[in-house]
């Protein structure tokens, strides 16, 4: 989901990093506007160090392995705070790991901090209807992960098809676009899965991790 | 290769007590009370151990006699002030028992350094409490190196020095002992008995209490069970094993003599 | 996640020696500057550019190599496949595949885009270290947050990395089979993940009291660290231009402004 250096062209990475700039600006104006905004910090400084590591971690997914994003969780864990969070966490995989890229830090944010305050919106739904039980918790989890990566990979797809810097026939780009969303499905589905098993995790160890907007 | 630990100069003649507690009661939401009815003065210069079982509430005290929970009763003040909820006191410091809590900074440097530069000293005074305080703890060789490469023993010696810094009255160590080699525990013992603040040591290593404290106040089930000479308390057997503890090795009268 | 980007920033070079801030901006002017260009006579020139960059960093040749290797899969299935799929004019073909020549130059250009920015992005960072780069940032002006942020994830960073490699081993040794799949292995893994998300929260608290018993929040900060010398100003001046002098020469060759916004 890391678009690299060298494909997009200056318009398309430059209007990422205005994005960037501006949602980020707007993450913290909201975050600033929490009673105690300073107690936030080391709290999201943290799980940004933790949601960094577990992306690291290899699941193997026959036939291959795969990282996983945890966007939609970071959603529901942070708030507003995804955002930044994220940004500093692609930053970090670009300097230590060489993934991503540097002029497309912002589209990257962009395509996977979008989504991550998306997921925030979604997994507050959990509220609706007074109920609350770990089972309507772990469906809010699976939405917000898989809607989250789901975002993520079309805007990815998106942005990739669309800047090329050659004319691709429409017969081709649908097919790759079909192709592209097919092979992301399964890997939906598992963050879902993951995403809803953390929550009804933390819920049962440390509920008030779940709060955020 | 031993630094040695340079003597500090003394604090000047206050009055009264560095600290007092007096009828300190703290219970967290979910518990039930954690701390009740503390009560005990310490005088300037004293060194004062602190022992009891897990979690009898001591490091609970400690953060409220620095100002980090706030007492449900009774109340803690510090050369003769209240302590204050939640405010920077630099003249109170805390030890924490896991240094990568306390050690958050990228380097060692500013470790040390950020407590002063929220004070608002100048740059060059910031630059000298650092190396002093660096110097003291044996840690000088260590000033540029990142937090993440140093080993627990120097991690310890660099939280103790990131709160010497600040020129505290009085300091509270939470197991400072905890993880540490035989030689960076001697280094601590070393430090600790020259050190010229008020200070205040909670510890499982009965040993080392007995080195460096003059006084000890036994703690269980958040009640001061006894206050007074570390030799009486630590070697009264019943008393210790009553409230989870043992009368420490040394205070051991030998059958056979084997040392 | 020992080896990082600033490896070698110990070095001596007039690279190394550039303040850190000029050095910033002049690597973001740069590589725009590169994703700007399309035309294949100044891919040529982006190259040597890149060169004398890399040369007078001094950074050995196997640490950029390895950056290289990073990157991507996703690079080098465009790559390869563009040439095939993309175009007009055939150029060749080998039996059912023809390769295009549209294609194929768009593939060129973004192979060597890709190196160039890669390679002047981490020569550039490479030659500061990773601290002293984002301080850099704090001094042009990133939000403060930002910054705190960015300096106490990266110190629990390595801490956590470590706890996940003893959680891991603690796993194995008690049979967990880390490589094969499973559906109860994926809760393992939920799980494993969970604690450490736990113990990051948990641990966070603990330094946030750390931070408010020093004074965070208290003053702002005292920034200072950097000094400038004429230098750093010169180094600066001559990057601005050498992108400037890319991009116009681009633009005189045929590349148009309005072919930059597909």
């Amino acid at each position: 989901m890391h678009i690299p250096d060298g494909i997009l062209p200056i318009g398309v990475t430059a209007a990422g990093y205005a994005a960037t700039a501006a949602v980020t600006w707007y993450s913290l104006h909201k975050v600033k506007q929490k009673e105690d905004p300073r107690q936030d910090i080391p709290k999201a400084s943290l799980m940004t160090a933790a949601f960094f590591v577990v992306s690291l971690i290899h699941i193997p997914i026959p036939p291959t392995s795969v990282h996983l994003v945890l966007n939609g969780l970071m959603g529901a864990l942070l708030g507003y705070y995804a955002f930044p969070a994220i940004l500093i966490g692609l930053f970090f995989q670009a300097v230590m790991f060489g993934h991503g890229g540097l002029t497309t830090l912002g589209v990257n944010a962009i395509i996977m901090g979008l989504p991550a305050i998306i997921a925030a919106y979604i997994f507050r739904l959990r509220k609706i209807g007074n109920k609350e039980s770990p089972r309507k918790d772990g469906v809010f989890g699976f939405l917000a992960g898989f809607v989250a990566l789901g975002l993520s990979v079309a805007m990815f797809v998106a942005i990739l098809l669309t800047s090329l810097p050659a004319d691709l026939n429409a017969a081709v780009e649908q097919t790759a676009i079909f192709a592209l969303a097919i092979a992301h499905l399964p890997l939906m589905l598992i963050e879902g899965v993951i995403t809803a098993f953390l929550v009804i995790f933390l819920r049962r160890v440390r509920p008030a991790m779940l709060s955020s907007l | 290769m031993d630094e040695i630990l340079e003597a500090r100069i003394l604090p000047p003649e206050t009055a009264g007590p560095v600290l007092a507690a007096s009828g300190v009661c703290f219970s967290y939401p979910d518990n039930a009370s954690v701390l009740q009815d503390i009560t005990f003065e310490v005088m300037p210069g004293q060194r004062v151990g602190l022992i009891g079982p897990n979690g009898a509430g001591k490091t609970t005290l400690f953060l409220a006699i620095g100002g980090m929970l706030k007492p449900s009763a009774g109340g803690v003040s510090l050369l003769g002030r209240p302590v204050a909820f939640g405010k920077f006191n630099p003249q109170v410091a805390l030890v924490f028992q896991n240094p990568d809590d306390q050690l958050f900074c990228p380097s060692v440097r500013e470790d040390v350094a950020f407590g002063l530069q929220n004070m608002g000293l100048p740059r060059e005074e910031v630059e000298a409490r650092v190396k002093a305080a660096l110097l003291t703890v044996g840690a000088s060789r260590l000033a540029d190196r990142p937090v993440h490469h140093l080993s627990e023993g120097e991690k310890r010696i660099v939280s103790i020095a990131s709160v010497l810094a600040m020129h505290p009255e009085l300091v509270m160590y939470d197991e400072p002992s905890a993880n540490l080699d035989i030689r960076s525990r001697r280094r601590l013992i070393r430090l600790l008995q020259s050190s010229a603040e008020t200070i205040l040591v909670a510890s499982h290593d009965l040993e080392l209490i007995l080195e460096v404290c003059e006084r000890v106040i036994l703690i269980d089930e958040g009640r001061i069970v006894a206050d007074g000479d570390p030799q009486e308390i630590m070697g009264n057997e019943q008393l210790m094993e009553a409230h989870g503890q043992e009368k420490p090795h040394s205070l051991i009268p030998h059958q056979i003599p084997h040392h | 996640m020992k080896l990082g980007i600033d490896e070698y920033a110990s070095l001596n070079s007039p690279l190394h020696r550039w303040d850190a801030r000029y050095k910033l901006v002049g690597l973001i002017i740069l590589v725009f500057a590169f994703s700007f260009l399309r035309d294949l006579r100044m891919l040529l020139a982006m190259v040597l550019v890149t060169a004398a960059i890399y040369i007078v960093s001094g950074l050995p040749a196997r640490f950029i190599l390895r950056w290289l290797r990073f990157p991507s899969f996703i690079i080098l299935v465009i790559v390869l496949t563009l040439p095939f799929l993309s175009g007009e004019t055939v150029i060749a073909s080998l039996g059912p595949l023809a390769l295009h020549q549209e294609g194929l130059l768009a593939a060129l250009l973004i192979a060597v885009r890709f190196v160039c920015i890669v390679t002047a992005g981490i020569t550039l960072l490479g030659t500061t270290p990773l601290l002293n780069s984002i301080k850099a940032m704090r001094a042009l002006g990133l939000p403060l947050i930002m910054v705190d942020m960015a300096l106490l994830a990266f110190r629990y960073l390595h801490e956590l990395g470590q706890d996940l490699g003893r959680m891991l081993t603690s796993m194995r040794l008690r049979g967990f089979r880390q490589h094969s799949f499973s559906p109860a292995g994926l809760k393992t893994f939920a799980w494993l993940s969970g604690s450490l998300l736990v113990r990051s929260y948990e641990r966070s608290e603990w330094v946030y009291k750390a931070m408010i018993l020093r004074g965070y929040g208290q003053s702002s900060r005292p920034q200072g660290e950097f000094k400038t010398h004429p230098a750093d100003v010169f180094i600066l001046v001559a990057v601005a231009l050498t992108a400037a002098a890319l991009v116009a020469g681009d633009i005189l060759l045929g590349h148009n402004i309005a072919a930059i916004l597909q």
